[in-house]
């Protein structure tokens, strides 16, 4: 039912699960050594600096760790939701036929596989990477950590998040099979959303742009929140490279990147999917593919570039106000301000990009069957 | 008028060939009502869609008034569509999460018409306009998808299996909302049904079985919705 092919198809969580392990990998191994040398560093200028860098260590893999991780749960839940909508009538039949709900809610649990996968890769290249991840951190005169491999600890970043995953998988599949058979077999769309306000004088295309968006929360929140790290992350890793390191930055770059574009592409690709009847009978109808994809995909402009903003504006405070508690005594530490050069270069690299992304997926609109509308049922 | 020669058209190939249409022509005319009979399989909804332009044909014609739709691009059918064609289906297809209002205007909007009220009114509907589809019953919702499909003026309603899903009594206040609109605005209509007494409703009836035209017949008089047997 759910089969190893399922779990393939949410490469996207390895890939965000595997940054996640590669740098809590990184920073858990060296925080460990950093507390162990904890008595020995002599002045106050290595003492400060030696808070700072278990601080820092500390919040890179709160904020990081926690991030990602949050991100392939959100994919995970909408994944399973979006896998449990699209066989809900096979899931019907066979509550009909007798299976309990954790009958079948019990075999999501080969989701956790695919943290696994991730974990393995990431703590793997995290490995590899550990002896010049010291060397760089090692540059101050202050004092210098010996490094040491914390095996258990790995084995743990591995072993718990594909537990806790699989574990999760289950129980969001068990709560959202717990609906009548009837509702599974009616494939009811259930949620019609009624934003109390009708708006009369609004043509069927803005309609359908504005439903599209808003009938689907958690694809507005993906499309967002890409943007977000986007912004937020790009912007933040041209600071990180002079307040920290060019690693620092290099890290914050590509996980920013990695994030927003897997959480885009998911989200449309799940729009597309989502809104695949409605383009076949509007194409029946006579609009025009242009007419179509615009008035499915536009609505999400908006919503991106106000992620944007925001990520803008998050990453400005944060940074702002790790120089001012963190680092604060620390004559090394450079002066921060908000970086223009930074947002000069991310905001036409975000909007061209947002666009091609669009782009590609208003020509997978317009390669949709005509005949997808009548094929199944 | 319509002139259909010799459509074929097969699914798969070699030794899993499915040959749904074997050569089939017929005509219809202007605000002809025309019913395509036959029994489940025998390849009426593929000829519905070729005639249609939503799918291609493997070979043969379809005109209309002279114009060969088998030979426009993609955009100009399209646009053919856009301007001639109006759609009903079995299943209702209509927006889960728009009103009937907007529903209607899907079609509406695409000819610039204004007057969808009206239409939402002809089909009995004048109550619902603010209704989500799920609030409706199944004869309701497909007088929507009448509404929607005659909002936009077509001068060719196709309609595959209209009733298949409606029960008796809804489904011939469906068909008499149809024969009704028909008389009044003049479009052509051609209707896909495997329901033989319905056949009584048209002026032309054009009977298939596998893949092949095995009869047409015209009736002298056409009977009502609630004229028909069941
Ligand atoms: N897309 C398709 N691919 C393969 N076979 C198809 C496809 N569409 C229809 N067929 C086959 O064509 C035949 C006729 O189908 P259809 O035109 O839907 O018949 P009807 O509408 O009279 O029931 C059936 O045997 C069906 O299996
Ligand atoms: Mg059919």
């Amino acid at each position: 039912m759910v089969t190893v092919k399922d779990t393939l198809k949410l490469f996207g969580i390895s890939i965000v699960i595997c940054c996640a392990a590669f740098v809590c990998t990184l920073f858990i191994n060296y925080r460990i050594d950093l507390a162990a040398i904890a008595g020995t560093v002599q002045g106050d200028q290595a003492q400060k600096l030696y808070d700072a860098q278990l601080s820092t260590s500390t919040v890179v893999c709160a904020v990081a760790g926690g991030c990602l991780i949050l991100t392939s749960v959100v994919m995970l839940l909408t994944y399973i939701r979006n896998f449990i909508d699209s066989r809900s009538k096979e899931l019907g039949i066979m509550k009909a036929l007798g299976w309990s709900d954790m009958g079948i809610a019990k075999h999501f649990g080969i989701f956790g596989m695919s943290v696994l996968a991730g974990a393995i890769i990431g703590i793997s290249a995290a490995a590899a990477y550990m002896p010049k991840f010291y060397e760089l951190q090692n540059k101050t005169d202050y004092f210098s950590v010996p490094r040491e491999m914390h095996y258990g600890a790995f084995a743990l970043l591995a072993l718990i998040p594909t537990a806790v995953f699989a574990a999760l998988a289950v129980l969001f599949a068990y709560r959202s099979l717990r609906k009548p058979v009837m509702k599974l077999l009616r494939e009811d769309p259930g949620s019609k959303v009624r934003n109390g306000k009708n708006d009369e004088a609004l043509c069927f295309t803005k309609e359908l742009r504005k439903d599209t968006v808003r009938s689907k929360r958690s694809l507005m929140f993906f499309v967002w929140f890409s943007a977000f790290c986007f912004s937020c992350n790009t912007q933040m890793s041209f600071s990180m490279t002079n307040l920290a390191s060019e690693t620092m930055g290099y890290m914050i770059l590509v996980i920013g990147l990695i994030i927003a574009y897997m959480m885009l592409i998911l989200a449309l690709s799940a729009v597309v999917r989502g809104n695949a009847k409605t383009a076949a009978m509007m194409r029946i109808f006579g609009y025009e593919d242009g007419e179509i994809s615009r008035s499915i995909l536009n609505g999400y402009r908006p919503v991106a570039l106000f992620g944007f903003i925001l990520g803008t504006g998050y990453q400005f405070g944060l940074l702002k106000i790790m120089v001012g508690v963190v680092f604060k005594d620390i004559d090394t530490t450079p002066e921060y301000d908000f970086d223009f050069k930074a947002l000069c270069i991310a905001l036409p690299v975000f909007i061209v990009s947002y666009e091609l992304v669009m782009l590609f997926f208003g020509s997978r609109i317009k390669k949709l069957p005509v005949k997808s509308v009548m094929l199944d049922n | 008028m319509i002139t259909v020669e010799n459509i074929t058209k097969s699914y798969g190939s070699g030794a899993g060939e499915n040959r749904v249409l074997k050569g089939i022509s017929t005509t219809i005319g202007d605000g002809e009502y025309a019913v395509i009979l036959g029994a489940s399989g025998s390849g009426k909804s593929t000829f519905l869609n070729v005639v249609s332009g939503l799918e291609k044909a493997d070979s043969g014609s379809v005109k209309y008034d002279g114009t060969d739709i088998t030979e426009l691009s993609d955009k100009q059918l399209t646009k053919f569509r856009r301007e001639n064609i109006g759609f009903i289906f079995q299943q209702y297809y209509l927006l889960p999460n728009m009103t009937v209002e907007k529903n209607v205007r899907m079609g509406a909007d695409l000819a610039g018409s204004k007057d969808w009220k009206e239409i939402i009114n002809a089909v009995g509907l004048g109550d619902k306009l603010r209704s989500y589809p799920s609030e409706l019953s199944g004869g309701e919702q497909q007088r929507v998808s009448v509404a929607r499909a005659l909002a936009k003026k077509p001068k060719i309603l196709f309609l595959d299996e209209p009733t298949g899903a409606l029960d008796e009594a809804t489904g011939r206040q469906v068909l008499d909302y149809i024969g009704k609109l028909h008389d009044q605005l003049g479009f052509t209509v051609i209707m896909i049904t495997h329901n033989q007494n319905i056949a009584d409703m048209a002026d032309t009836v054009i009977r298939m079985n596998s893949g092949t035209v095995t009869e047409v017949y015209h009736n002298a008089e056409r009977k009502t919705a609630y004229e028909i047997g069941w």
